[in-house]
């Protein structure tokens, strides 16, 4: 399937702002399932630099600052984007009837193998995902003995979306994840944080990944960047959950990048010097695309 | 008889039993190294001891040696902490200590070299993945960055403990921002001013080659090869605990203390922001940890440090020692792999062991914690502020199967040690000598092919005898830490000094800097004018009658209601309410540091002001400023005729202290951009203070008002000029001639003006800006009004009785200084708050 993705964000300030330095993390990464044929970031007012890199975890980064008086900001990426079925999909049909969770969790603890290893680094505390005897209360009921991983991950994924309510305005600001569980409502950056704790917290590994979603579907949380839940599964590779939409990710899911949370991968972000109050407006727009309209 | 049997008594030291006495073998004799320490005090007797103890005191005091604390109510620093008898240390056992910091220093280096670099270490299995995984300090933005020749670590420091059969453990490895040689060599400088003969009986270590060394070699680190490359030190600020030290260090060193907002990237460049514009920097030693040193690609709840600069140490264009992310080798679940990576990485065996730790991360060593848990303390694996250790040895059942749960379900977050018994050194107390418990920290620094290691350490003791805590936030003490030598050294030609190095270029001032020297001046203006306006007013309460010319009560609570110290009804009750609510007035100005306008409140700001500028300022300004502030935070007299007693007294006492403030300052600053901030800080207040007094005092005064002109000459200092130039009785117009129009009046509002009119145009205002800056046209503005009008003009009440004309005129000068303020700011000071974007 082939997409236009259009991903705005502006910022409006109360008081000017003489110079802003910012990063965005909004080209669609390549990997097996994903081919990004175009990508166009454009920066209003224009920045004095522009500077393109990989981070940590392999995500495109686009630096840019702008050192002129200016009392609003916006950031538009334009990419065009082919997504497809995923190998790992296949790979995860064949492993899955026999791998337990306990087996997956010992796997990771030893992590003997090249892809195992790097896995191994999603089991940690980050900065917005702790592990917490609470989160793993709350995925015992659905790790019983030896259950099969890929079993297990579907119905913890599935129960988040049955038992959290979707509030888009619950979390302007970032709420602790404890009380996002304890609350039991929030957005999909909160499902996929709690998702991740939980599964952190038995000790299996699991990752953010920020995208997008097809627009004009019975989604939730298309209009604006996406969040769902990568686990890693031994043997197969990194299977994708999306807990707010109680589904896996297949070809309405556009992936930007991937971190052990939101702040490694957040879409876009910066520090600016005076500025105020400000109000910040995103809008992402991904609509299909024939091969033909390619430019 | 009685005298000499105390003082036998007093010098009598009992070590404890089970544990290494550093400076006896037994109860009575001294261990060969410390024998010419103890004769040399034994025979300089227990009282001159202490004697010479109390000056170290007081060098300590006046030096403004401190150490903040954490969580102090009062917000305030704690003057240092320590002991005169230093802990001294053999020649051969300190060669066997230098080898194996270097080693252990090198050795770390290589690790963070490998973590952050290929993690063959990781791959090879030597060092388990999840201390790199899990370890908070481990900063994935930094991952790849390679330092200038590979060096991560510059400095380093360790904390030793000896137990009981004499060997020397490593208690905790110090990467990130080591603190403490600063106050090393302040113990070194207060010891040898208070036992200098002592100290050269002892033929001691010299420190200074060591800190020459290290500042050579951050110069020579520096990228780019500038011939005189830039180095900057950064601090959080005068809230840290170390604050001191920084400050110290940077005036030891001639590098400028920064602050993160000091500091700006562009281009993946570091500036610093000077009031001439933005200069390059090359490296920055810093002092803040590395998490908060860049908001944007760091810590993300935190805004101290300097946007960009990761990405400007990847372009390589700066350098920062120690390297971001070098924090990650103070975990001490590191401990127990030390061993065999010194084998597999140097080569080379561990020269000296670390305590005996287990990581809970590990199956084997877990099971025996767990089995063993009473005879081990439990410490964070990495440290995080907050988490303390824990001691299972004295905790009940239950509370030790729930720290066993805790271990369990996050293992790697945990680390065991076996508790030192650690070594004991006599320390001076009231009572006579005393055994305490010391933690030996030394230190070592990069010097271009190697790591020196510093000749001699900060040397820290418990504070009870039996307590095996030592920590300089929970009160605990230091020593002076004496190597000896049989060599005779080349002692430097700076041997101990203290050098205030002047800034390269007068416009490299910082311009937070000049923000703090402009409101120091306006401040300490402003305490002036409080005393002053006191001084002039007390008398005349605390006589029974009127004398003379002297003010009366209504002119007095005219004046101060008019200049908003007192409420505008105060007028209209009876005489002995107007006596009572001035004198509680005059009496809070004084002694009351909460009340806004007062002059304790103001003296605060004073304070608030200096604490930057601890390294710019003489430390006979410091001392004239700790003066000051000591005088008004004595407690109020009981009764309330002492205190308007007391209070002249400290009044005009604190004339005298502020005119030697304003001496030094005058005398001891060159004249650059920071002195005449500074100043422009004073003028301006002065030349505010000084029309607000006219307005009330003669525009909006009675007709009859002498009494009113006689006050403001007395506070204005100028009753005798008028005296001798006018020989004649108080008239307005000769009033206003020497207070508003006289440039030769240093107290005058024209003389201000002047003043501050050859200041902005002395401003490098050229370096940014060809057209003549806004500041100047104010100055010359206003200037020009005051010399254009008329004294006899002003004087003069129209039909209603009023002095319109000055009034007009007073008021167009507060709004113009006001303005001329404004300008000055946005044009120099400008410090627009940094913000976040909402991350979306």
């Amino acid at each position: 399937m082939l997409y236009q993705a259009t991903h705005t964000t502006r910022y409006l300030y109360d008081e000017p702002v003489s110079q802003c330095l910012s990063e965005a993390r909004v080209t669609p990464r390549v990997f097996p399932g994903q081919v990004l044929h175009q990508m166009r970031l454009h920066v209003e007012p224009e920045p004095a630099t522009l500077e393109r890199r990989k981070d940590y975890f392999g995500n495109d980064v686009n630096t840019f600052a702008v050192f002129r008086m200016h009392d609003k900001f916006s950031a538009t990426a334009i990419s065009v984007v082919e997504v497809a079925r995923r190998p790992v999909e296949d790979a995860a049909e064949v492993v899955a009837p026999g791998l337990s969770w306990e087996t997956a969790r010992d796997l990771l603890a030893e992590h003997a193998d090249a892809d195992t290893l790097p896995a191994y680094e999603f089991v940690f505390d980050s900065p917005f995902v702790a592990a917490a005897p609470e989160l793993a209360d709350y995925a015992k009921p659905t790790f019983a003995k030896g259950r099969p991983l890929v079993d297990a991950v579907s119905e913890l994924s599935h129960r988040i979306y049955k038992e959290f309510d979707y509030e888009p305005k619950s979390t302007s600001i970032e709420m602790p994840l404890l009380e996002v569980l304890e609350n039991r409502r929030g957005v999909c950056q909160d499902f996929a944080h709690v998702m991740i704790g939980a599964l952190r917290s038995l000790r299996l590994s699991a990752r953010y990944i920020s995208g997008y979603l097809k627009s004009g579907t019975t989604y939730q949380g298309a209009d604006a960047s996406h969040a769902w839940v990568s686990v890693f599964i031994p043997g197969a590779g990194w299977l994708d959950f999306d807990p707010t939409n109680d589904c896996r990710p297949t070809e309405g899911h556009i992936t930007l990048g991937w971190g052990r949370d939101y702040g490694d991968v957040t879409p876009v972000k910066g520090i600016a010097l005076g500025g105020g109050k400000q109000i910040v407006e995103v809008a992402v727009r991904v609509d299909p695309l024939l091969a033909s309209d390619q430019a | 008889m009685r005298s000499a049997k105390t003082r036998e008594h007093k010098w009598r030291y009992q070590p404890v039993e089970d544990h290494w006495d550093e400076a006896s073998w037994h109860a009575r004799f001294p261990r060969r190294h410390w024998r010419q320490l103890m004769v040399s005090l034994g025979r300089m007797g227990f009282d001159q001891l202490s004697r010479r103890w109390r000056a170290g005191q007081q060098v300590i005091q006046t030096n403004g040696i401190t150490y903040n604390v954490y969580g102090d109510p009062q917000g305030k620093e704690r003057p240092w902490s320590m002991d005169p008898i230093p802990l001294v240390m053999d020649e051969r056992e300190w060669s066997g200590i230098e080898r194996a910091i270097g080693q252990r220093a090198t050795l770390l280096n290589a690790i963070l070299g490998d973590l952050y670099g290929p993690r063959n270490l990781i791959h090879q299995r030597s060092l388990p993945a999840a201390l790199l995984f899990a370890n908070p300090n481990f900063l994935r933005a930094c991952s790849g960055i390679v330092p200038p020749q590979g060096l991560y670590l510059h400095s380093y420091a360790a904390d030793l403990g000896r137990s009981p059969d004499g060997t020397w453990w490593v208690i905790s490895d110090r990467t990130q921002a080591p603190s403490g040689v600063g106050y090393a060599l302040e113990n070194r400088l207060v010891s040898a001013r208070t036992l200098p003969s002592v100290f050269n009986q002892c033929r001691v270590r010299q420190l200074n080659r060591f800190f020459d060394e290290h500042r050579d070699s951050l110069m020579a680190m520096a990228p780019n090869h500038r011939t005189t490359p830039r180095v900057v030190l950064l601090t959080p600020g005068p809230h840290n605990e170390t604050y001191f030290e920084h400050s110290f260090l940077a005036r030891h060193w001639g590098f400028p203390l920064v602050e993160g907002a000091d500091l700006a990237v562009r281009d993946n460049r570091v500036f610093l922001k000077t009031l001439a514009g933005l200069e390059p920097v090359d490296m920055i030693l810093r002092r803040m940890d590395d998490n908060f040193c860049d908001p944007l690609e760091l810590r993300g709840d935190s805004l101290l440090g300097i946007p960009g600069l990761v990405q400007a140490v990847r372009s390589g264009n700066v350098a920062i020692a120690n390297s971001l992310g070098s924090g990650l080798m103070e975990s001490g679940a590191h401990m127990a792999f030390l061993p065999a990576l010194s084998r597999q990485l140097l080569g080379e065996e561990l020269q000296m062991p670390s305590v005996a730790t287990w990581w809970c991360g590990d199956t084997g060593p877990r099971k025996h914690v767990l089995e063993d848990l009473e005879n081990v303390v439990i410490k964070p694996a990495f440290p995080r502020a907050g988490q303390r250790v824990e001691f299972p040895a004295t905790m009940s059942k239950a509370e030790r199967e729930e720290l066993a749960k805790r271990i369990e379900a996050a293992p790697e977050q945990f680390v065991a040690q076996e508790q030192v018994a650690l070594s004991t050194a006599p320390v001076r107390t009231d009572h006579g000598l005393a055994a305490r418990h010391v933690v030996l920290r030394v230190f070592a620094a990069w010097n271009g092919s190697g790591y020196s290691v510093m000749p001699g350490g900060l040397t820290r003791v418990s504070t009870e005898p039996r307590s095996l805590v030592v920590s300089m936030q929970l009160g605990g003490g230091s020593k002076d830490t004496w190597v000896l030598t049989s060599a005779e050294e080349h002692h430097a030609s700076r041997a101990g000094q203290l050098q205030i190095t002047e800034p390269r270029s007068p416009g490299e001032l910082p311009s937070r800097v000049a923000d703090n020297l402009f409101w120091l001046g306006r401040y300490a203006e402003r305490v002036e004018a409080g005393v002053r306006l006191v001084r002039s007013l007390l008398p005349a309460l605390s006589s029974e009658e009127d004398f003379g010319r002297a003010a009366t009560l209504e002119t007095i609570v005219h004046l101060l209601s008019g200049m908003g110290y007192l409420p505008a009804e105060a007028l209209d009750v009876s005489i002995a309410q107007q006596r009572w609510q001035t004198e509680r007035l005059l009496g809070n100005m004084v002694y009351d540091p909460t009340r806004s306008a007062g002059i304790g409140w103001n003296l605060k700001q004073v304070r608030r002001a200096t604490w930057p500028l601890k390294e710019r300022l003489s430390q006979d300004t410091w001392r004239v400023l700790q003066q000051l502030d000591r005088d008004f935070s004595s407690s109020t007299p009981a009764t309330s005729e002492q205190r308007l007693v007391v209070a002249m007294n400290l009044l005009d006492h604190a004339i005298v202290t502020l005119s030697a403030f304003g001496g030094l300052l005058m005398e001891n600053t060159t004249r650059g951009y920071g002195w005449r901030f500074l100043d422009i800080g004073r003028r301006l207040e002065r030349a505010l203070q000084m029309t607000e007094m006219l307005k009330v005092g003669v525009a909006q005064g009675p007709f009859e008002n002498e009494p009113y002109l006689d006050l403001l000459l007395q506070i204005a200092d100028s009753s005798i000029t008028y005296r001798t130039r006018y020989l004649t009785a108080l008239r307005t117009e000769y009033v206003l001639e020497l207070l508003l129009a006289d440039e030769t009046n240093p107290r005058s509002v024209a003389f201000q003006l002047l003043t501050l009119l050859d200041h902005v145009e002395n401003l490098p205002w050229q370096a940014v800006d060809t057209d003549m800056p806004l500041e100047v046209e104010i100055a010359a503005r206003i200037l020009e009004a005051v010399r254009m009008a008329q004294c006899e003009d002003l004087a003069t009440r129209d039909a209603a009785g009023n002095m319109g004309e000055l009034e007009e005129l007073l008021g167009r000068i507060k709004t113009d200084l006001c303005d001329l303020s404004d300008a000055l700011t946005a044009r120099y000071l400008s410090h627009l708050t940094i913000s976040r974007l909402t991350s979306v």
